[in-house]
């Protein structure tokens, strides 16, 4: 089963998201902040990171550099309630971008897709 | 072979700029200059040479880059006589790496207007923390670039599974390893000796597996305007051919490549971004070029058509120009046909190759009428849209290339 982290500081967002998730068949563990986030990472190993942007004390593309350096090949889709973030370069460092809706069909569409994302070590060419 | 001038004898080299010209002698002391000062100022440590690699230019470039003033030491190298290419210029400097024993290569057009010397750090320095191949990002005005917009990007992004904003940017860095698989391979086509050699690069860097990262330029690319319409037909002959060849040699690779990943960035806290000058695009004409299509080509695009396609392009026609829209997807399955004809096509490559232009000036102008009201940002948004319509199409691609 894979296992995802959820990151907002709203706890209405997580449980729903937490929710609909475990429907879809995925394990879920949730922050309320990016407070030793990478601490978080290290033990619970998530598979998938839901990351939002703007947080009462932290900045989901500053969270989001932080994991690309230590945990590069997570794949993170940030999830924000305004889409003028995606107009921030640092926005390109995730796998995909999310406006936050009632409707989660776009979330869990991008959610699969960036676990099924799949690029071969090596061309056979070589 | 290749004629040399080395008046400083360099016979080795940590880090290496090469400035690859043909006929560029009124502008390549700037850039040879900047290049200079950033190898200088932020590899001051390292032994560095920069490396004019010519086409025997006979408009004084080799005296214009030898006389320009540098602390660092300078060589250059030419093909020879009539022999001309970007493609030609870079296979010896690959050469003249692995001599040297360079460990880093950076690489910058000649005719630019805005390099800074931060750009040889932000090319160059992330060749020294194990990364194999650096690609440039700027930002660039919504209209420049609609070959890598509506092409090289969404092509290579949804075949090999990266995402690097600017395959064929023309300012890149890359290791000096990889500069040895480069000179090893001998699938060297007259596309590739040409402006084919960039997308070529890029792709072999993707599929050798080699750590890719993007870095911030900080300043758009400016650079010597050229005439779209002079120097169009063979660039992107060479450009999408280039891509297609790529597509049959690396077939099990990309096959095997899902949806795609973002690449690594470095140089962040550039501060804000400078925008670039406003490139004009003519509508009308773009849409005129499409129509004539039809007349040169309206038969040959029913053989390479598979008959739904053939039917969109059609009803495509028909738009008078005020309400024209050239669907991303037709476009995404279009250049997938194109691909298969082009995979099976023993001869007449390049009437194929030719006849995909009045196309792409056809969706060139859906874009820019789409874009128009749009900021860079939002136009930016756009071709990351068209990028998921490609890697969409991907399962078309899939069933044509094995039908």
């Amino acid at each position: 089963m894979k296992k995802i982290l959820i990151v907002d500081d709203e706890e209405v967002i997580r449980i729903l998201y937490a929710e609909e998730l475990e429907e879809e068949g995925y394990e879920i563990v949730t922050a309320g902040s990016g407070h030793g986030l990478i601490e978080v990472i290290e033990v619970e190993k998530p598979d998938l990171v839901v990351l939002d942007i703007k947080m009462a004390e932290h900045d989901g593309l500053d969270l989001l550099q932080d994991i690309r350096k230590d945990f590069y090949n997570i794949p993170v889709v940030l999830c924000s309630a305004y889409s003028s973030f995606k107009g921030d370069l640092k926005s390109i460092a995730a796998d995909y971008y999310v406006v936050k809706s009632a409707d989660l069909s776009e979330l869990k569409q991008k959610i699969r897709m960036a676990l099924e994302g799949h690029i071969p070590h090596q061309s056979t060419q070589e | 072979m290749h004629i040399e001038e080395n008046p400083h004898d360099v016979q080795a080299a940590d880090l290496i700029v090469g400035i690859p010209s043909y006929n560029e002698a009124d502008i390549i002391s700037f850039p040879t200059q900047k290049a200079s000062e950033g190898l200088v100022k932020y590899f001051g440590s390292k032994n560095s040479v920069i490396i004019n690699c010519d086409n025997d230019s006979k408009d004084g470039t080799r005296e214009a880059f030898m006389n320009t003033p540098t602390e660092v030491p300078k060589i250059y190298l030419s093909t020879p006589p009539g022999v001309t290419g970007k493609g030609n210029n870079l296979k010896n400097l690959f050469r003249k790496s692995c001599d040297l024993g360079a460990q880093a290569i950076v690489v910058v057009d000649a005719d630019l207007k805005s390099i800074t010397p931060r750009w040889i750090k932000n090319l160059g320095e992330p060749l020294f923390e194990d990364f194999g191949f650096v690609a440039p990002l700027y930002v660039r005005h919504k209209y420049d670039g609609t070959i890598t917009n509506n092409i090289a990007y969404p092509m290579t992004r949804a075949l090999y599974g990266r995402r690097v904003r600017q395959p064929i940017g023309g300012d890149f860095g890359f290791s000096g390893e990889l500069a040895e698989i480069y000179l090893s391979h001998e699938n060297w086509t007259p596309a590739i000796a040409a402006f084919g050699i960039d997308i070529w690069m890029s792709t072999i860097a993707m599929c050798h597996g080699k750590s890719i990262c993007q870095s911030f330029m900080g300043r758009p690319k400016v650079h010597k305007p050229k005439d779209p319409g002079e120097s169009l037909g063979p660039m992107f002959v060479q450009v999408v051919g280039t891509i297609f060849d790529m597509m049959i040699d690396r077939c099990p690779f990309w096959k095997e490549v899902r949806w795609s990943k973002p690449t690594a960035i470095f140089g962040f806290g550039l501060g804000e971004m400078e925008m670039p000058p406003p490139v004009d695009v003519n509508i009308e004409r773009l849409y005129d070029k499409f129509q004539a299509g039809f007349a040169d080509y309206g038969s040959f695009w029913k053989e390479v058509l598979s008959a739904n396609l053939s039917k969109k392009l059609s009803e495509v026609k028909e738009l008078s120009l005020a309400g024209f829209e050239f669907p991303a997807n037709l476009w995404a399955e279009m250049l997938v046909d194109f691909a298969v004809a082009y995979k099976h096509c023993k001869d007449g490559k390049q009437k194929l190759m030719e006849s995909i232009i009045p196309l792409y000036f056809g969706r060139t102008c859906s874009y820019v009428i789409e874009s128009e009201p749009m900021t860079i940002q939002q136009a930016e948004e756009l071709i990351e849209d068209q990028c998921g319509v490609f890697e969409y199409s991907k399962s078309y691609l899939l069933n044509r290339w094995f039908e």
